[in-house]
């Protein structure tokens, strides 16, 4: 097993620390990077410890690295799971910013890690070098089927999503009120978000956010098509897993919705140009 | 009766700051020459000393105060305060020198009290009085010029290494050959590599202004209990002296100009002793306090 990559290019480093590590870091403590030829995958499932919240990023490693070279566990799975703490990273990278280069490698000294050497400029004709060791878990093959990637829910109700940064703020203030919000939403371009506590009860209400056309896959009915257009579905999920993933949006996404299961689950995609984000918020029973 | 306004009130809380690092108490030692802050934890493991000449203030006074039981004219002992209840007064440095215009310390020893009075914008004036104790002195000898490493930089650069180290980093392990500087997270035999993050930092000797090492060595010290010395120094534009020497013997941080000496003495661990190190700083024969 083997993985070595470069980045040089001070916008592909930057956006990759500030705008994908960052977010990762605030919405797992723990997490599986996946490695592959052409893409990394930054993956958690849905276990009980992370409050059922489940997320996969997905990002093509030629936007962001110069050099990648990658030897899975085997020929026939060129592929490496490994477990790490998305904050070490985040961390490492987060004073490189003006960095010559920086160099990625899982090495094996004390215990598997990944090494991220990072190439600083200096006064002296040699350049300052640090040094950062991130202790991380290999996932054997037998595992690797849990962190496969979660498929499309079946939604009763897709829609876009208002601002980013407006949602950001609603939600930070109601997060002061309440452990709790609803989400509900419907086709024709209505989202609310409530919150109910002892004294008080909030609702914000967004119209206008339009309804991203899914095409359904083989032809069959889903459970949104033929629904009443002003019908609500909703959920009741943790405020601070919400607030969690606004907050680290550091830029606009090209496309953000959410597909809303009446009662179960919403599932938030966020799209930038070249990462992807999904997240899934099981609702409070 | 001691009276003093300071040049720069800046610096001089952050030499206030960076002793609270040591300790909880520090002592206040007025000299005619000019004002002494010291302070010693209590594993008796790191020592500050903030020396202010007289010419840091616009207007100092000291005098002595003569005792006609004694033979011969006594300056009062130094005297020691609470740190904490001397922090607030400084809490905010940098807003400190835009509010307040004229800061002044004077000491009463018989009502054993120690006046701090800030003149503020707008005709408001704080006054705070705090009482001390009069203590022993406190004084660590330490022989700067017998270390064989010597090593002097600008603070910033300091600054720029201790940055990749996560604050929450205790210790931290410096190690010198005559090739090269490293910077590193300390790592004892028992640590669980599989959870914790090491960091490390090489540098060239080129990057320093003074680059002496005499000796190979590594020595490991308390992050925490220099960080404050960074500041103050960075405050002061003053370059930093590193001087050390193998591990188990102290290590010293000190910046020196005309106005103010600033010495922070760290004791380092050493690997091969079993024991985890408390020792005296080097040619320290008598104790900390008499």
């Amino acid at each position: 097993m083997r993985f070595r990559a470069k980045i040089v290019d001070l916008a592909c480093l930057n956006h990759f620390s500030r705008d994908i590590i960052s977010t990762i870091a605030k919405l797992a403590k723990t997490c599986i990077l996946r490695l592959t030829l052409s893409k990394l995958y930054f993956i958690l499932s849905d276990k009980v410890a992370n409050g059922g919240a489940s997320m996969w990023c997905e990002l093509s490693q030629g936007n962001f690295f110069d050099e990648f070279q990658m030897e899975g566990v085997a020929a026939e799975h060129n592929e490496i799971y490994l477990e790490f703490v998305p904050e070490n990273l985040w961390r490492a990278l987060k004073t490189a910013q003006s960095a010559k280069a920086v160099k990625i490698k899982l090495t094996n000294k004390h215990c598997p890690c990944l090494r991220v050497a990072v190439e600083l400029p200096s006064v002296s004709s040699s350049s300052r070098i640090v040094t950062h060791d991130i202790p991380v878990g290999v996932i054997p093959r037998r595992m690797w089927n849990d962190f496969r990637e979660p498929s499309v829910p079946d939604f009763d109700v897709s829609i876009y999503l208002p601002v980013l940064k407006t949602m950001k703020s609603v939600v930070e203030r109601m997060k002061n009120l309440s452990n709790f919000i609803v989400i509900e939403a419907n086709l024709s371009g209505e989202m609310n978000l409530k919150i109910e506590a002892d004294l008080v009860s909030v609702t914000t209400h967004f119209k206008d956010l339009g309804n991203p056309p899914w095409a359904s896959e083989d032809g069959c009915q889903s459970s949104a098509q033929g629904r009443d257009l002003e019908s609500m579905a909703e959920a009741c999920i943790d405020i601070k897993k919400l607030q969690q993933l606004l907050a680290g949006q550091q830029v606009n996404p090209t496309k953000a919705l959410c597909n809303i299961v009446h009662k179960r689950i919403v599932h938030f995609i966020l799209l930038h140009e070249e990462v992807s984000l999904q997240y899934f918020i099981p609702a409070i029973a | 009766c001691i009276v003093q306004c300071f040049l720069s009130l800046a610096v001089f809380g952050r030499a206030i700051h960076a002793i609270a690092r040591i300790s909880d108490e520090f002592w206040f030692d007025p000299i005619e020459k000019g004002l002494a802050l010291r302070s010693v934890n209590s594993s008796r493991s790191a020592y500050a000393c903030v020396f202010f000449s007289s010419m840091f203030f616009q207007h100092y006074c000291c005098t002595a105060v003569s005792q006609p039981c004694q033979k011969e004219k006594q300056l009062s002992l130094p005297c020691k305060l609470i740190i904490k209840s001397v922090l607030p007064v400084f809490r905010c440095v940098n807003v400190l020198e835009r509010n307040v215009e004229k800061c002044s310390i004077s000491t009463s020893p018989s009502e054993h009290h120690i006046t701090f009075q800030l003149l503020c914008r707008h005709g408001v004036v704080k006054t705070y009085n705090l009482t001390f104790q009069e203590c022993d002195p406190l004084q660590a000898v330490f022989a700067k010029h017998m270390c064989p490493n010597v090593l002097k930089v600008h603070s910033r650069l300091l600054a720029d290494v201790m940055i990749h180290f996560p604050t929450s980093q205790e210790e931290i392990t410096l190690s010198v050959t005559p090739m090269k500087v490293c910077f590193k997270s300390y790592t004892e035999e028992d640590t669980d590599f599989s959870r914790t993050m090491l960091t490390e930092i090489q540098l060239s000797p080129e990057e320093f202004d003074y680059f002496q090492v005499g000796v190979d060595s590594e020595v490991t010290f308390c992050l925490k209990e220099l960080r404050g010395l960074l500041a103050l120094s960075e405050a002061a534009s003053v370059p930093v002296s590193v001087h050390f020497d193998r591990c188990g013997r102290p290590i010293a941080f000190s910046i020196e100009d005309l106005l103010l000496e600033a010495s922070f003495i760290l004791a380092t661990l050493c690997e091969a002793e079993k024991e985890a190190a408390s020792p005296e700083p080097a040619c320290c024969p008598q104790p900390w306090d008499r």
